[in-house]
């Protein structure tokens, strides 16, 4: 049915209802992931950015903020060249990162 | 008043430290491995954030301090510790025996072209902040291009904030000295667009605020969040920078005339030197460490050895001057507690 | 000879003939079970190996040169080639001789084959018809007299292993143990038990010369059948830890080697190959000394023989720690010498890790990036590029984006050398593929080799030009690129400078190479930098180069190892390139040249800055 309009859900975040159990098992494998200072030096010089819009900046922020969907969306087109891992300021182990939320995260939603 | 004091370094803390210790009566004795006084502040332009010649502080201090002995061109060969006194061994042959020794070695300026992804060496465009207030004195420096300057860029946190650089302080003067050098870049070149490529923007001293506004307001310097990760040249040997908006969330690229990387403050090796020589401790971050960094910095945990400005850590220039007539007052109590 | 005993038989030999016939058993049924799991591919690849005449002389040869006589261990150190040699040729020669003995001196064997063999002096006397001794028994007592000289050095060994150029040696599990002692005891028990025998059944300057020295104790038949019952147990105690201890190695290396002749390469992480290798190890420990993570103590547990001991214990969450960690610098591989390939076991075991998400990159368009590259196909009116003259695609990899001085002085030498060349990754292009393999997602690998070798086809070059070793390696491993030549930027320098495209003004500067693992062990590339580097100054090389060139610690092939960890590793390679005390570092991967950079006191160059400051274009 068209009412002319629609009902768009909001676009905000709730906190309160983000559900973070993922990110703390991600959070116990990877502690480093919350030294993550959001530079955007692994973004900047990421190959797969032109093609999956790929930035782990965000993808860390976004699974912080219950955006899961969002946040794989993105890590589509890692190549997991280590890019990232060289230019870290914070000397977190990127590539093993991406690895895990690879092996926490999935499209099934489990 | 026959006490020796060894002041180690002839920068602007050691010169103030001096010029108080001279003023109280002694005479204290200043080594300097280099052939000038003034240290890092001697090879700067104006600073921040009153554009205070960096000259007129100088030598204004030089003047002060000249009753000093002063060696220049003298490094420190070893230090003994006697029973209650150091044996300090110059190069020029002369040893001192004292019982006060006061470090003002200062900081080094982080080797830009240990970032090999900036190109530091490597392109043309690209100097760094030292660089540019060497062409601000002189005038001097192929790499700036007088005549063709459209557009700048400043990269902040080059080796400070970065564990890929063993460095992972912050270096506290970069941001205000970026944004510093951005207006008088501005200044030389209005048509010129400036950006800097900042992670967190740290305006936290007197005026500093203002500065930042006046960049921002009346010379229209752009600032983007996020750290340059990549530069490239183009065929026309002008660079590229590469770095994300995170504003935005979208990468960004820009073609430059000009890069200045704002390389941070280290520990001088001549710090860690001294430090080696005279057996004091280094801290974590790598500069010296004091007795307590709250209450009491510019003590060592030596008997007698005492420090003052960025031998501790990153200082500005107001800080290192407190810091050296502190610790000229220090050294007088001192010896009013050994008589 | 006359048999001593009319059944040929005491109850002593069961436990070695139990022993025997349960190793040879279990040894049949694992073969069976091994060579079963290869895919259906390598096992028909497997059997035509074996019976073409090529591929047959050169197994006998290997297991005779490696089995028998340990000649790798020989070029590494004399006395721990002699200690191997000296058991294992000694006891093979053991056996045939007493076999030979057997069917010269008896008939009707019957049962009595399988422990006559061994047992000969217990049941058979010693007649006219054996020469006195002066040949077969002489050659069984001087066997006897190397294996016991191999045995005692081995017990030196256990303390002193420095005597035998090993700063380290592996810890023995319960079995290893179990089976060791055993082994020693084979040996001296042997000695005794022929001893007592030697003036019924004869012997030679060994154990006659005991039997008369000590005739007082050796004369007494009393103690005859104890020596011998020792000696039988000592032997069924090692053959039935030997499944379950390191001496699997022994069956094992002779079909891993014919395996490995056959060409066959790992496919599953704990099959076929895979399980051949892993028994194969035979704990020696050369692995350890080899790992460049060793310099931190607590890694010693993750080299490369604990690696197959975990996997023999089917110990999961420490497999996957051990595999996850390693740099995958390859230098296990090169020094082990039984031909474990640490480097490609650990990238199986990380193949068969689950995902629940797996990257995919089927939305990368390959035609709009060839586009980006496509100058030597939009020119052809070009009349300058004739047809002789190289077309050559430079592609720098993801690293050299980092290092762009690498890059630039690629460029310019190029342009020096007048060669016409165009860049493949301008603008960041796509990653070769051997990150995502040495992870091991091999699918999303394949993919990314798919997409770059279209981009590659589409670009009209005829050399594919490289400076990292990163993606030389995969390039050279996985692409199939006809028609175009793949070729690292140290090989193309040395071509250019052969030819006298590039002329090298040579000065007193001091270099030392560094072999970039991916270079040197992975694609065995070695003399053409060092061709280039002494033509442009002085090499002088590290403490350990070239095979066993120690690797920066910044490998990408580590997935576990987090910065701060890394940092001795790199100043421990540093200290051995220092050897030669050089005033340049030099090396030819990105990733090496960055992280010596970090810690080292003086310049880290990669060979094309060398080059480029010190050639001008030659002659065209």
């Amino acid at each position: 049915m068209d009412f002319g309009f629609k009902l768009s859900p909001s676009s905000a975040i709730n906190l309160d209802k983000v559900d973070l159990s993922r990110f703390e098992k991600l959070h116990g494998i990877e502690p480093d992931i919350i030294k993550c200072m959001a530079c955007g030096s692994c973004t900047s010089s990421c190959p797969a950015n032109r093609f999956s819009g790929m930035s782990l900046r965000k993808v860390i922020l976004d699974l912080q903020r219950g955006r899961e969907k969002e946040a794989l969306g993105m890590l589509r087109n890692c190549m997991l060249c280590g890019k990232c891992t060289m230019v870290c300021p914070r000397g977190i182990n990127t590539r093993h990162l991406i690895l895990s939320i690879c092996r926490i995260y999935g499209e099934d939603g489990k | 008043m026959k006490e020796n004091i060894v002041i180690i370094g002839g920068g602007i803390a050691g010169l103030e430290a001096a010029a108080q210790l001279l003023s109280l009566g002694y005479k204290p004795i200043i080594i300097e491995k280099s052939d000038h006084l003034g240290g890092h502040v001697a090879e700067w332009n104006c600073l921040f954030p009153d554009m205070t010649p960096a000259r007129d502080i100088v030598s204004s201090l030089a003047a002060r301090s000249a009753d000093a002995n002063i060696f220049l061109n003298t490094e420190i060969s070893f230090v003994n510790k006697l029973k209650d006194s150091y044996n300090i061994m110059l190069s020029n042959g002369i040893s001192i025996i004292t019982k006060i020794i006061l470090v003002t070695t200062g900081f080094s300026v982080f080797d830009a072209a240990k970032k090999e992804e900036y190109g530091y060496g490597v392109y043309d465009q690209v100097i760094t902040n030292r660089d540019l207030e060497h062409w601000f004195n002189t005038g001097e420096d192929k790499r700036v291009n007088d005549c063709g300057m459209n557009a700048v860029g400043f990269v902040h946190c080059v080796g400070s904030r970065d564990e890929k650089a063993r460095n992972p302080q912050c270096s506290k003067v970069c941001c205000i000295t970026a944004v510093k050098q951005a207006i008088e870049l501005k200044q030389k070149f209005p048509d010129a667009m400036v950006y800097c490529f900042y992670m967190d923007l740290r305006m936290f001293g007197k005026k500093y605020e203002d500065f930042y506004i006046s960049a921002q307001r009346d010379y229209g310097v752009r600032f983007i969040r996020g750290r340059v990760s990549e530069v490239s040249e183009n065929i026309d040997g002008r660079v590229i920078v590469k770095a994300e908006d995170t504003l935005s969330g979208k990468p960004v690229k820009v073609t430059l005339d000009l890069l200045v990387l704002m390389a941070g403050m280290v520990c001088s090796p001549d710090s860690t030197r001294v430090a080696n020589m005279a057996r004091l401790p280094v801290d974590s971050d790598g500069f010296l460490k004091s007795e307590d960094n709250v209450a009491d910095i510019i003590s060592s945990p030596k008997e007698g050895v005492f420090y003052a400005g960025a031998c501790t850590g990153p200082k500005t220039v107001p800080e290192t001057l407190a810091e050296a007539r502190a610790a000229a007052l220090k050294v007088h109590l001192y010896i009013k507690g050994l008589e | 000879m006359r048999e001593r005993f009319l059944t040929g038989y005491n109850d002593f030999v069961l436990p070695f003939v139990c022993g025997m016939i349960f190793v040879l058993a279990y040894c049949i049924i694992g073969m069976t079970r091994i060579i079963l799991q290869l895919p259906a591919q390598d096992r028909k690849r497997f059997f035509i190996s074996l019976v073409t005449p090529k591929t047959f002389f050169k197994n006998v040869k290997d297991i005779f040169l490696k089995c028998l006589i340990h000649v790798d261990l020989w070029k590494r150190n004399k006395l721990l080639g002699y200690m191997h040699s000296s058991i294992a040729f000694g006891w093979f020669m053991l056996i045939l001789v007493g076999h030979i003995e057997v069917f010269l001196y008896t008939s009707n064997l019957g049962a009595k084959a399988l422990y006559y063999p061994i047992f000969f002096r217990y049941f058979v006397a010693e007649t006219e018809s054996t020469m006195k001794g002066s040949l077969i028994f002489f050659l069984m007592d001087f066997f006897l007299l190397v294996v016991l000289s191999g045995i005692a050095l081995a017990i030196i060994k256990r303390v002193r292993s420095r005597l035998f150029g090993m700063r380290r040696t592996t810890n023995p599990s319960f079995l290893d143990l179990v089976g060791l002692y055993s082994l020693w005891a084979i040996f001296p028990l042997r000695l005794l038990a022929e001893s007592f025998t030697a003036d019924i059944s004869g012997g030679s300057f060994l154990t006659k010369s005991l039997n008369y020295v000590f005739t007082e104790f050796l004369s007494n038949h009393a103690n005859m059948l104890p020596a011998w019952w020792a000696y039988s147990c000592a032997l069924g105690i090692f053959f039935f830890v030997l499944p379950f201890s390191r001496y699997m190695h022994i069956p094992t290396e002779i079909l891993l080697i014919p395996l490995r002749n056959a060409g066959i390469r790992i496919v599953n992480a704990r099959k076929g190959l895979a399980k051949a290798q892993v028994y194969s190890c035979p704990s020696c420990g050369l692995c350890i000394d080899a790992c460049p993570m060793v310099v931190l103590k607590g890694n010693i547990r993750d080299t490369t023989v604990y690696l197959n001991r975990q996997i023999r214990r089917n110990n999961e969450a420490r497999i996957e720690e051990i595999s996850d960690k390693c740099l995958l610098c390859g230098k296990c591989t090169a020094v082990c010498p039984v031909g474990v390939e640490g480097d490609k076991l650990r990238i199986a075991q990380r193949s068969v890790r689950k995902y629940s998400y797996s990257p995919d990159y089927s939305n990368i368009s390959a035609e709009k990036e060839a586009m980006m590259c496509n100058k030597f196909v939009t020119a052809p009116n070009n009349e300058v590029s004739s047809a002789d003259n190289e077309k050559v695609l430079y592609f720098a990899g993801c690293m050299t984006a980092l290092t762009p001085v690498i890059r630039k002085t690629t460029e310019s030498v190029l342009e020096k050398a007048g060669v016409e060349y165009e860049i493949m990754d301008k603008d960041g292009g796509l990653c070769c593929g051997r990150p995502l393999l040495m992870a091991g997602r091999q699918d999303q690998a394949r993919q990314l080799v798919e997409k770059n070798t279209e981009i590659i086809m589409a670009s009209g070059a005829d050399t594919l030009l490289l400076s990292c070793p990163i993606c030389y390696r995969i390039f050279r491993e996985n692409y199939t690129l006809p028609g175009i030549e793949v070729i690292h930027h140290t090989e193309y320098f040395e071509r250019l400078v052969l030819s006298g495209r590039l002329r090298m003004r040579r000065d007193n500067t001091k270099y030392v190479y560094h072999d970039p693992c991916e270079l040197g062990r992975g694609c065995g590339v070695y003399e053409q930098p060092r061709n280039v580097i002494a033509s442009a100054g002085v090499l002088v090389e590290a403490a350990r180069n070239r095979k066993e060139s120690i690797c920066c610690g910044g490998s990408l092939g580590s997935l576990t190892l987090g910065f701060d960890k890394r940092k001795a590793m790199t100043e421990n390679a540093i200290s051995n390139l220092m050897a030669g005390s050089p005033d340049r570092i030099v090396t030819a991967c990105p990733l090496c040249m960055s992280t010596f950079s970090r810690y080292s006191d003086r310049p880290v160059e990669d060979i094309a800055q060398v080059v480029d400051r010190t050639s001008e274009a030659g002659k065209l």
